[in-house]
């Protein structure tokens, strides 16, 4: 390589002096000593590169020929140089064409041409055409040649004993660089190194200074910044400084944490609908290979869109993007705290570290802001929704109306459905449902029906764990289907996300459970309504339980007032005979025990007395007896009778009503005529004996009782049994401990304090006295058969009381030829007529108390002579014995 | 080939900057004094523009326990995120010999926690276990200094030439990656302390270098050979002798 170097140079020209060339020479360093001077000083007066570039304009070209100059640095990052200043106003090559190219390249460091350079101890010149073709030098050198430069001379710009730069001068006259040229440049190097480095420096600071202005300006902007739009419009207004035609978006995460969904966004780049509204409505996996790398990376990320879409061809943003010709674009999370908010993503192709670090941490605090306003909106809107709501149930007085006002509220409202509302019962261990909301599960009926009537308890899993917890759990409605949760199954149909249960509680006293089905529920709302819903629902209990008190209390004043009816029936049994002293014993000894009594006997043998004389004789003799009779009510009611049943449960059922059974909790229930019970309710009858519990009809309620059963019949139950008509496992269950009550006929010795007893009843209640009867009255009593038994014999006396005069019973009616005498059990038996005909003799010669003929004779009651009974009763062999017993 | 050299004015990326320029790649020597930040990601993303091959080179300035895990860990996540993100083909990191064997010494914890970084980052790589460095002797004699004495250990010692080192970094970083990691030693096995009395010795140094028997490196105890390869192992050319040799030649 051929350098020309000043020396060389120099050498020539001072080769032969003289007086007048040294005086020239001496001439020669003044001025150059008095340029150097005034162009350091000039020097060390620049501060940008304009300030440089008209010094080597308008002051080095005013003293020197030169076409012009340029400074390139080195960068050591790749070891290359490249222009920094160019002060080509007359430059000829600024019409070449590759002008451009070489103002934007990097020339390698490592080539000879500029080694040589680095290498020199001063500023070095070089012919253009010997060194353009050597095979590494830089291309600027034939650049320039082809515009007709023909030299160049380079001098190296140190920093810090450290070559920084290089001052190119280019001249197109041969042998243009003078060596006073060479000398002024090689004495202004230090200068305008320093002045280069000056510039450089000024350049950062300035730099610096825009980016912290721009920083500012941004974070008073978004000082102000209260809303969503607000925060958009800043954004865009920022990043519309740093890049006019790109867009930006925001994407926030969502409260899953699982997606991110857009937040605010400039996608003015493009207009195409389709793509806008996707881009705008989608939510976006967080693990989608991008949103995730952004989100774990403390430092913004440079992405290029095709690159990422080959990663993965299945993120459909980034094929829009693409559409949009974003070709690269930056990601940075933003971040508040330690907490990932969202990222920001942007249409950039390179990455201002410090400048995008600096927006979002405004746009962060920003947006922290926001949602923290949202929050504090939303909680004032729901603090005043539930205040509505509070107003809403303090009038709710029926399970009706709280349902109603429980629908509203979460269903238009807070976009939740109701599932069940359990209650806890008095026994403390079960929970009943309340309330439910049907329509919820339409395609699963049966199930939900199902799950509706088991009745479980406060140990169930769920509700255990609900009832322990503070305040509620939430159920994850896939997860408890992937744990096997049965109930889920039901839950999934509704396509609810969540399951929220949460404990009812009145003060810390649990009353119940609330299951609702929503996807997300704000804890400060369903905390509120809850509380309000265990208010009301204790309330509607209250209520509840007080219309039962007083349903129960007018019943039971139905019956004390029947019991003062009939105190007179029961005060005392009437009857000292044998016969009578037996059934006495029964009773006594049964009396005190729990027992179930069957007492049969005809009608009107006193059945009610006794079943009564055994209860008060009973310990459960403070309470009052319950009695049914079993005949007196059609077959239809007879069950809602006994067993009580909830409202609707039947057409006509407008009422919740208590059955019989239950109102003789802890007492005794009597059921006359027994034997009339039809078969349907015989079957419940003895299944509530066996169980000791029921369940009103159309209720799911078990109710646990304690009653003493007294059953009575005129039937012979055995005879039913055969006949189909009676049950008999329930009579085995009745007929624990029988009691048999004698027909009056057989008790003859009882027929006069009977009478008496009831003269002095109905004497008392007609006002009239009556002090006598005849003996002959009492001798037609006592030979009546009465089939109506006691009942009949107290009707003939009050009938008779009201016919008699004088205070004196002269006669009574008894009944000739009573039909029902032929009905009479006692002789309708499988007897031969031989048989009837004794024993028929014999009760009537008793009756008459062994008179065989004449008045008040056997023979006159048969109406037959007394020769003919003698005669019969011999052949009959009727003996004395027979009828005086 | 462009290739990253990120530590790239370190004492090791230096030299495997200038190697591999002088193969012709076009090579950007990253570090804060270029403009290129693993910690602040200042200039990363630029320079990973059409990177085929990332060196990482980069060093701790503070080995302060948890300073050199936080650096190492922050400058992983930035550095691989980075090259995931522009399609970076291979990295290479320069890790130590035994470095999963000496966990209880918190420079190790965070090399290891810089390879588990790379091996889960999906990009294919190579790990260069290195010994220590020549130049690395010196600096171990210090922290063992008590007055005039230097108390060190006689625990089996390899180290390596910068230049070799430098050398195999090239050449496994211009390889296929192994997607593995491999060992590269000095030619000749020591016990530490008789490399470091060699060392004072013709460096003139008063101090006296004293075998105090326990096996440690560091503060940390250690095995006898944790320091060494335990099989094959990429050899360099430059003794310790010769070594010393162009040292003093350089001062
Ligand atoms: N010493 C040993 O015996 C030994 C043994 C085996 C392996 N190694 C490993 O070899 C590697 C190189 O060691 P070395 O001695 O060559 O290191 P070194 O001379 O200390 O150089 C460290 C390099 O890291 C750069 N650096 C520091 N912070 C940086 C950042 N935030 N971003 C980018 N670059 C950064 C430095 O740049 P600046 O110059 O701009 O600060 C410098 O170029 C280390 O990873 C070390 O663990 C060492």
């Amino acid at each position: 390589m051929k350098e020309n170097s000043r020396d060389s140079k120099s050498g020539k020209k001072a080769a032969a002096p003289s007086d007048n060339v040294l005086l020239q020479t001496v001439e020669q360093y003044k001025r150059e000593r008095e340029i150097l001077l005034a162009l350091s000083s000039d020097l060390t007066k620049v501060r940008d590169k304009n300030d440089l570039i008209l010094l080597f304009k308008k002051r080095i070209k005013g003293l020197f020929y030169i076409s012009h100059t340029i400074v390139t640095l080195i960068d050591y990052k790749d070891a290359t140089y490249t222009p920094f200043l160019l002060d080509n106003d007359g430059s000829p090559i600024r019409s070449h064409q590759r002008y451009q190219e070489m103002v934007h390249s990097r020339f390698p460091l490592n080539e000879p041409f500029i080694q040589s350079v680095l290498h020199a101890a001063a500023p070095i010149s070089f012919l253009l055409e010997d060194i353009m073709n050597e095979p590494q030098s830089p291309p600027f050198l034939r650049v320039n040649y082809e515009k007709g430069v023909k030299e160049i001379l380079m001098a190296t710009l140190m920093k810090e004993e450290k070559a920084m730069g290089f001052l190119h001068v280019y001249t197109d006259k041969p042998g243009g660089f003078s060596t006073e040229f060479r000398s002024i440049i090689n004495g202004i190097i230090p200068q305008i190194s320093s002045a280069v480095s000056n510039i450089i420096k000024n350049e950062e600071l300035l730099k610096e200074e825009e980016e912290k202005s721009f920083l500012l300006d941004f974070s008073s902007e978004i000082a102000t910044v209260r809303t969503k739009e607000g925060l958009a419009r800043a954004v865009q207004g920022a990043l519309h400084k740093l890049n006019p035609s790109g867009g930006f978006v925001i994407r926030r995460i969502n409260e899953d944490k699982k997606a991110l969904s857009p937040y605010v966004h400039d996608l003015s780049k493009t207009h195409d609908k389709k793509i806008l509204t996707a881009l705008e409505n989608s939510v976006f996996p967080i693990n989608d290979g991008i949103q995730n790398r952004i989100l774990n990376s403390a430092i913004p990320m440079l992405f290029n869109t095709e690159r990422e879409i080959q990663r993965s061809p299945d993120s459909a943003y980034l094929q829009y993007w693409k559409q949009m010709g974003m070709e690269n674009f930056a990601g940075i999370r933003l971040r508040n705290g330690e907490t990932n908010l969202g990222i920001l993503l942007l249409d950039l192709d390179d990455i201002n570290v410090k400048l995008l670090k600096g927006i979002c941490a405004q746009v962060s605090i920003a947006m922290a802001n926001i949602m923290a306003n949202e929050q504090i909106t939303k909680t004032q809107e729901e603090q005043s929704f539930l205040l509505d709501f509070s107003k809403d149930i303090t009038r709710v007085r029926t399970r009706l109306d709280l349902q109603k006002a429980i629908f509203t509220v979460l269903d238009k409202t807070m976009h939740t459905q109701l599932a069940m509302i359990r209650v806890i019962d008095d026994d403390g261990i079960h929970l009943s449902s309340f309330m439910y909301d049907r329509s919820l599960f339409p395609n699963t009926k049966g199930t939900f029906d199902d799950m509706v009537a088991i009745r479980i308890t406060v140990e169930e899993t769920y509700t255990a764990q609900v009832l322990a917890s503070e305040e509620g759990l939430m159920f994850n409605v896939e997860e408890e289907l992937k744990n096997g949760n049965a109930y889920a199954t039901l839950w999934k149909t509704t396509g609810l996300k969540n399951m929220y249960a949460l404990p009812l509680r009145v003060g810390d006293k649990n009353i119940g459970t609330i299951w609702m089905l929503a996807n997300r529920l704000s804890p400060l709302l369903v905390k509120g309504i809850c509380a309000q819903i265990s208010i009301a629902i204790a309330n509607i209990q209250a209520n509840e339980q007080l219309d039962g008190y007083k349903k129960k209390l007018e019943v039971e004043n139905d019956y004390l007032k029947e019991q003062i009816k009939t105190i007179y029936n029961f005060s005392e049994i009437i009857g000292s005979g044998e016969a009578m002293q037996k059934v006495y014993r029964l009773i006594s000894l049964v009396a005190d025990s729990n027992t179930s009594v069957l007492v049969t006997g005809e009608t009107g043998t006193g059945k009610e007395l006794i079943a009564r004389a055994i209860h008060n004789a009973s310990p459960r003799k403070e309470k009052l007896m319950v009695k049914v009779n079993c005949a007196a009510l059609p077959a239809s009611l007879i069950e809602s009778e006994l067993f009580g049943h909830e409202r609707g449960a039947f057409t006509g059922a407008v009422d919740r009503r208590i059955g019989k059974f239950e109102l003789a909790n802890n007492s005794t229930l009597f059921l006359d005529e027994i034997g009339e019970l039809p078969l349907d309710a015989q079957a419940k009858l003895l299944r509530v004996i066996q169980e000791r519990e029921l369940e009103r009809i159309g209720g799911k309620q078990t109710i646990k009782l304690d009653v003493r059963l007294i059953a009575a019949t005129n039937r012979n139950l055995e005879e039913e049994i055969k006949a189909g008509r009676f049950r008999a496992d329930l009579y085995f269950r009745l007929n624990v401990f029988p009691i048999h009550l004698p027909p009056l006929r057989q008790r003859l010795e009882d027929i006069e304090p009977l009478t008496n007893f009831f003269i002095q009843k109905y004497a008392r209640s007609t006002g009239r006295k009556i002090r006598s009867i005849s003996p002959r009255v009492m001798h037609k009593l006592r030979s009546y058969t009465w089939p109506g038994n006691v009942r009949e014999l107290e009707h003939l006396v009050e009938r008779s009381i009201l016919l008699s005069e004088d205070g004196k019973i002269e006669d009574i009616y008894i009944p000739e030829n009573a039909a029902e005498d032929q009905q009479n059990p006692a002789l309708l038996l499988n007897r031969s007529l031989d048989e009837v005909e004794r024993s028929y003799i014999i009760e009537t010669l008793k009756r008459c108390a062994g008179k065989i003929s004449g008045a008040g004779s056997a023979a006159e009651v048969l109406k037959i002579p007394g020769n003919t009974l003698h005669s019969k009763m011999k052949k009959l062999g009727i003996y004395k014995s027979d009828y005086f017993s | 080939m462009k290739i990253v050299v990120i530590g790239g004015s370190g004492l090791i990326g230096t030299k495997v900057v200038a190697q591999l320029r002088e193969k012709g790649h076009q090579v950007i020597a990253g570090s804060p004094s270029t403009g290129i930040n693993t910690i602040t990601g200042e200039g990363l993303a630029a320079a990973m523009k059409d990177t085929d091959i990332v060196i990482d080179l980069a060093n701790s300035p503070s080995f302060e326990d948890n300073a050199v895990m936080e650096f190492f860990q922050t400058a992983g996540r930035n550095l691989l995120g980075a090259e995931i993100s522009a399609g970076v083909k291979h990295h290479v990191a320069l890790s130590i010999v035994g470095v999963d064997i000496m966990q209880n010494i918190g420079y190790m914890r965070a090399k290891m926690a810089q390879e588990d970084l790379i091996r889960q980052s999906g990009i294919p790589y190579t790990i260069i276990r290195s010994t220590q460095f020549f130049e690395f002797i010196g600096g171990i004699a210090n922290q063992a200094t008590q007055g005039n004495e230097v108390h060190l250990s006689d625990v089996k010692f390899q180290p390596i030439a910068s230049d070799d080192v430098a050398a195999f970094v090239v050449k496994y970083a211009l390889g296929a990656p192994l997607n593995n990691k491999i060992e590269i030693a000095g030619p000749d096995r020591f016990d530490m302390y008789q490399v470091a009395d060699r060392y004072l010795q013709y460096m003139k140094d008063p101090r006296k270098v004293i075998a105090n028997g326990k096996p440690e490196y560091f503060g940390g105890a250690v095995t006898h050979a944790a320091l060494v390869p335990a099989g094959l192992a990429d050899l360099g050319a430059v003794s310790f002798e010769n070594w010393l040799t162009t040292q003093l030649q350089n001062a």
